[in-house]
Parts: structure tokens; sequence; C-alpha cells
């Protein structure tokens, strides 16, 4: 009898230890699991509700695992100046540091913050190994392309570019040191000798002739009407050319600012997608399989 | 013996283990219920995605999966309050959350106006043979579908068939009734230029557009017969026609705009006043 | 099929997920329908007198004519708000260029899909921001998109 209330007692214990280790598990709020929650929103893509998780687990608990995915969540939902602060808040004891450094230069470069990018990587201690990674310079020489500040030379620009890639940076560097831009004073020039001929300049053939039938079909009404001694009809119609001539000139000259404009936004565009193509701003630490 | 009272230990200490999982879960929900209640929807979401999460049981699924679809259509995110109300009906464990679940969706698409899927879907509940003695629910969301598809005479057909629902029969049939016919107005500004504008109320510019139309008719015409052929095209394009174009375009614009400021006044009246189920 | 299924599943996660990436309050959604129509802004206007006079004209154009001979500009806004906001912009002289200068885009029926952006009603957006010479004011949106100017 003795033995049995002995087996009762112990298995007793052992069930209700088991218990009291399953109470604190249904703790929502006990630190691991609410990592184990907030990894689980970081991996479908629910990248706030992530980070507000981890930073409640890193209230109580040091981990850079965590602060890392803070920043990296961050940057995903488009917080790239609250990302790059986050990145250089990693240790350079830590395991991510390296990564952070990169992912810190690519939130600046997300950030449009690009003279602060190439200040911090041209002050930074050169012993940073990280610094000499072709990734670095790549957004480094990258970030003159969205500038305007005068370019490296030619073969500096080039040099951690290699592949195919080669060929269409290369490409891009040299519509960046010669525009293709088209000159106001040439559109308005032409435009004077011949209505409608600077907006065939600045590529706006349809409008360049109606700008001259326009201003042809008033002139000839003018002049017909002066021949026939309609004075009055004849200045009216006059008076209308004139102001079709001088708007078509104004016009050309307003035509080949935009065009500038066009062209630098497309060019602005196609970087935007290459870089996207080439999945640069992906992080390189996968935590979700 | 020996053996039965350990097997009974064993049991109510597992079933009191189990019970405080529920237990908290319970809590869980009833803490993201609050924080809906209090109009928090963002907090709500995550405290439901939470319960989700760690209720492996799947005790709350249906439940949480409702309220998630309810906190994103009060904040007017409508595709993801239907997506949570297909999961939703997904968990349902009965035919009741079933045709809970579906309402739902039927009640968002109406709010987020795609109104065509409402109708579908609503077409699909009527067919089932599970939901026979809904009809009259499916009636009355059928005629708020087609008042916000702008059909009200359609709506007052639906109402129609609910005994209880004289309210809205009549304030459909109102507005079908108040409503100006844009072909009409269309119409007999073909005929006589300025009579649509006339029809819908705005006299100043139907008899403003007589005028004109008047006017540049007769020039027109007394170019024709004076035999100023060139004159003629001319003043017929670019005055006459131009005029008479309007004419046609403004009354159908005006009887659009009038249909408008009826319907809108039905529609907030609904949206303030009316006590019933709204979508 | 299943595959396609799972695919499907992952991707409206992500979609839908991205809603969340703010934090978002109640709605203030209403069942009214949305009053596209536009309403002339017909007052007088004593800023100046040449504002007064051009005013004046342009509401007697609007009130007599535009109103009542239909939607004939492709453009928002259209050519006589143009000439107005130009010569309110600039000066007189810089203004009636720049009208006589979208007189002639507005002729043009041919490029018109090429070259500008739409507002939701179907017209195309063409500011006067883009003409008044100063660069800094051209901001580009290529024609694919459609411009909410309310």
């Amino acid at each position: 009898m003795k033995k049995t209330i002995f087996l009762i007692l112990c298995y007793s214990s052992i069930l209700i230890a088991q218990s009291v280790d399953k109470q604190k598990e249904v703790n929502l709020f006990s630190p691991s699991n609410i990592k184990k929650f907030a990894d689980y929103l970081f991996c479908s893509h629910d990248y706030l509700r992530a980070a507000l998780e981890y930073q409640r687990y890193l209230s109580t608990n040091h981990n850079d695992t965590v602060s890392y995915k803070i920043a990296i969540a961050n940057s995903k939902i488009g917080n790239y100046s609250k990302a790059a602060k986050l990145f250089t808040s990693i240790d350079h004891k830590s395991h991510f540091f390296s990564d952070a450094q990169l992912e810190y230069y690519k939130a600046l470069f997300q950030d449009e913050d690009y003279f602060e990018l190439r200040n911090d990587i041209i002050n930074a201690d050169s012993s940073n190994q990280f610094l000499h990674s072709p990734r670095a310079k790549k957004l480094f020489y990258f970030s003159y392309l969205f500038t305007n500040d005068s370019l490296p030379s030619e073969n500096q620009f080039l040099s951690p570019f290699d592949g195919t890639d080669f060929q269409r940076v290369k490409d891009f560097y040299n519509w960046k040191e010669a525009p293709p831009y088209k000159s106001s004073l040439v559109a308005g020039i032409l435009a004077a000798i011949i209505p409608g001929l600077g907006k065939f300049y600045v590529k706006e053939y349809s409008d360049g002739v109606f700008a001259f039938l326009a201003t042809a079909a008033l002139g000839y009404l003018s002049y017909t009407d002066f021949k026939a001694g309609h004075d009055i009809r004849g200045w009216v119609f006059g008076g209308v050319a004139a102001g079709f001539y001088a708007g078509n000139i104004y016009g050309s000259i307003a035509a080949a600012q935009i065009y500038n404009v066009k062209i630098q936004f497309d060019f602005v565009n196609s970087l935007k997608i290459f870089l996207n193509a080439q999945d640069f701003f992906i992080p390189e630490i996968k935590f979700c399989r | 013996m020996k053996w039965l009272v350990i097997f009974l230990v064993s049991i109510i200490v597992f079933l009191t283990s189990n019970i405080c999982a529920q237990d908290v879960l319970k809590k869980q929900f009833a803490y993201a219920k609050n924080l809906y209640s209090n109009e928090d929807y963002y907090d709500a979401i995550t405290e439901l995605k939470r319960l989700l999460f760690f209720d492996t049981g799947c005790h709350y699924t249906f439940e949480a999966y409702m309220l998630m679809g309810k906190s994103y259509k009060m904040g007017g995110k409508f595709s993801d309050a239907i997506l949570n109300y297909t999961d939703a009906e997904l968990n349902a464990k009965t035919i009741q959350q079933i045709y809970q679940a579906k309402i739902e969706i039927i009640r968002t698409n109406i709010l987020r106006r795609t109104t065509d899927r409402a109708l579908q879907l609503l077409g699909e509940l009527e067919k089932d043979k599970r939901f026979a003695h809904k009809a009259n629910e499916i009636n009355y969301w059928r005629g708020w579908d087609f008042m916000f598809a702008d059909k009200w005479d359609d709506a007052s057909k639906s109402f129609s068939k609910i005994d209880s629902c004289k309210q809205l029969k009549y304030l459909a049939e109102k507005v079908h009734k108040d409503k100006y016919s844009e072909v009409f107005s269309n119409l007999i500004s073909h005929f006589i230029p300025g009579t649509g504008q006339i029809y819908t109320g705005n006299y100043f510019s139907g008899f403003l557009s007589l005028g004109w139309n008047i006017l540049w008719g007769y020039v027109t015409v007394n170019s024709f017969a004076a035999n100023r052929i060139f004159d003629g095209l001319v003043e017929l394009n670019l005055l006459w026609l131009r005029f008479y174009n309007g004419n046609i375009q403004n009354a159908q614009n005006f009887a659009k705009e009038k249909n408008l400021v009826i319907t809108n006044k039905a529609l907030n009246y609904l949206q303030f006043k009316y006590d019933g189920l709204k979508p | 099929m299943k595959l396609f299924l799972c695919f499907f599943i992952l991707l409206s996660t992500i979609i839908f997920a991205q809603t969340d990436w703010q934090k978002w309050g109640k709605a203030n959604y209403s069942y009214a329908l949305k009053d596209n129509f536009k309403k002339r802004e017909l007052s007088f206007d004593a800023k100046n007198p040449g504002r007064f006079v051009l005013k004046s004209l342009l509401d007697s154009y609007w009130f007599f004519i535009s109103d009542v001979d239909g939607d004939n500009c492709a453009f928002s806004p259209t050519c006589s708000n143009f000439f107005l906001q130009s010569v309110s912009k600039t000066n007189l002289v810089q203004g009636t260029l720049m009208f006589f200068d979208r007189f002639t885009r507005d002729m043009d029926f041919i490029a018109k899909i090429d070259f500008y952006p739409r507002v939701p009603d179907g017209h195309f957006y063409d500011p006067i921001s883009l003409y008044t010479l100063n660069k800094n004011e051209i901001n580009y949106i290529p024609p694919s998109v459609v411009v909410n100017n309310e």
C-alpha cells in the first residue's frame, strides 16, 4: 500500500510539473512566445507587426538577430531612414555586423540620401574590409548616376562591374556623362525660322504640323484679305497668325525643357528597373525558408 | 485499484492543463474583442493573429477570422475583409456559421460596390437548399445591392417580396419615380434644342441653348440661301453643330447630375437615419 | 493545380500583408456616390483692374457660351482656364503666348495619347506649371498615369 501511494505521488508530481510547464507555454506574452509570433509575422511579410513584436521582445531580452530583423522589417516597409539608423546600431561584434553595414548603405541608397552614402564610405576607416567589397563599390558608384555631381573616371566607375552588367552600366555612364538633351535656344530659333520646326526638333511632330498649318492658314487669310481690301479682317487674321507664330516659338522652348525632364525621368526609371532586376536590394540573409 | 487511481489522476491533470490553455485563448479573444469595441482595429487584428497562431486546436478559428474581417471592413479595407471572411467560411463548423460568413462577404461586396459579385453570391445562396429558409434575408440584401448599384426599381421589387420591409420598398419606389430619364432628356433635345435642359429644370440654360441654335441656324441657312456655300459650311460646323451637340450633351449631363443628387439624398438617409440592418 | 493554388494563396498573403505596413484606423466611408460634375467658379475678382476685366470676360464666356456649347476641350484645365491661370501666374504677354501654344496643342488630335496623362474624367492633364519656363516647376508625369487633380 505504501508503495502504491509512493508511486501515485511520484507520477502525479511529474504530471503536475508538466501541467505547470504547459501553463507557462500558453502564456501568449512570454518572451519566447512573442518571438515565435514575431517570426511568424515576419515570414508572412507582415513587417510592421513583426517589428512591433520584436521590439516588445527586446524590452526584456537582448538578441542581435532580432535587432537585425527589426531593421530589415523597416527597410521592407519603406522606412529607410529608420532602417539605416537601426542597422548602424548593430554591434560590431555581432555575427550580422557586415551584413548590417551593407544593408545600411542600401537603406541610405533607397532613401535617396546619396550624399550621406558617399560621405560615409569616403570617411570610413580604410581597414574596414566591407568597403572593399564589390557590392559597396557598386552602390558608391551607382549613386553618382542619381545626382548632378561630377562623375569619377570611366575606368574607376566601371571597375566593380563585370559580365553582362558591364555593357549596361557603361551605357548608363555614357548617358550620364553626355545626356542627349535638346537645346531650348535651338528649338526657339528653329520655330522662328519655320513655325513648327522647333516642335519637330523635340520630336513632337504632329504638334509641329498643326502649328505650321495654323500659322500658315491664318497668315494666308490675312494676306488675301489685305489684298482684297478687307483691312480689318486682314488685321484680325494677321494678329491671330502672329499670336500662333510667337506662341509656337515660346511653346518650342518650353517643349525642349519638358523633353529634357522627360528623358531624365526615363533614365532614372530605367536605372531603377535595372537595379531591381538585379535583386540589388534583397537582403543577403534569408530567414524564412 | 492502483492503476485505476493512476489513470484517474492522469485524466484530471490532463484536463486541467487543457482547460487552462483554453482559458488563455478565451481571454485573448476577449482582449481582441475589447480592442475592436474601442475601434482599435489594427491592434485587434494583431491580437487575433496571435490567437490564431497559438490556437493549435482551432477552437477560435472561425470567430477570429470573422472579427478580423469586421476589423478590416471598419478600416475600409474591403478586399482584406473578404479574404478573412472567406477564411472564416472555410473554417466554419456549422451550416449557420457558413451562412454567416457568406452573408458578410455579400455585405462587404455591396459596400465595396462590387454589386455584380454580390448579386452572383446571393443567387448561389438562394439556390443552396441548406439556406431555403433564409429567402427573406437573401431578398433583403439583394434589395440593398440594387440600391448600391443605382437600380432602384429592382430594389423596390426585391423589398416587396418581404412583408416587413415596407419602408425600404417605398424609399426605393420614390427614388425610382423621382429620377429623370436620361434617354428622354437626350431624345427631346435632339428634336427641339434646349428642351432636355428645360425638362430637368435648368430653364435658363435651356432657353439660352435654344437661342443660340436659332441664331446660328438662321445664319447658316442664310448663307446657303445666298449661295455662300463655304461660309455656310464653316458656320454649320463651327457654330450651329457645336451648339446643337452641346445642347444634347448638356441635357444628358443635367439629367445625370440631378439623378445623382436624388440618389445621394436617399443613400445618405440610409447611412445616417435608417435604423435597420445595413451592409 | 495544387501548386498553382499554393502559389496563389502565398501571393495573396503577401499582397494583403502590405495593407498593414502602415498603421491605420477607422475609415470614414460614405454610401453616397462621388460627384464628378465640375462646378464653374463664377465670381468677381477684384485683386486688380486687369484681373477683374479678364475674369469678368471669362465668366461671361463660360456662362453664355462655354456652358452651352458642350465639352470641346480635351485638356484639363480647359483652354480658357489655362489662359486665366497662365496670366495669373505670369503676366498678360507670357500668359497669352502660353495660351496660343496650348491652343495649337489642342488642335493636334493625333498625338495626345502618347504625351499626356489623364485625369479620372478622361481629359488630358496639362497644367500650366510645365510651361512657365521655370525648369524646377516641371513635374513630368508619364502618359500611362491617371492623375487625381482635385
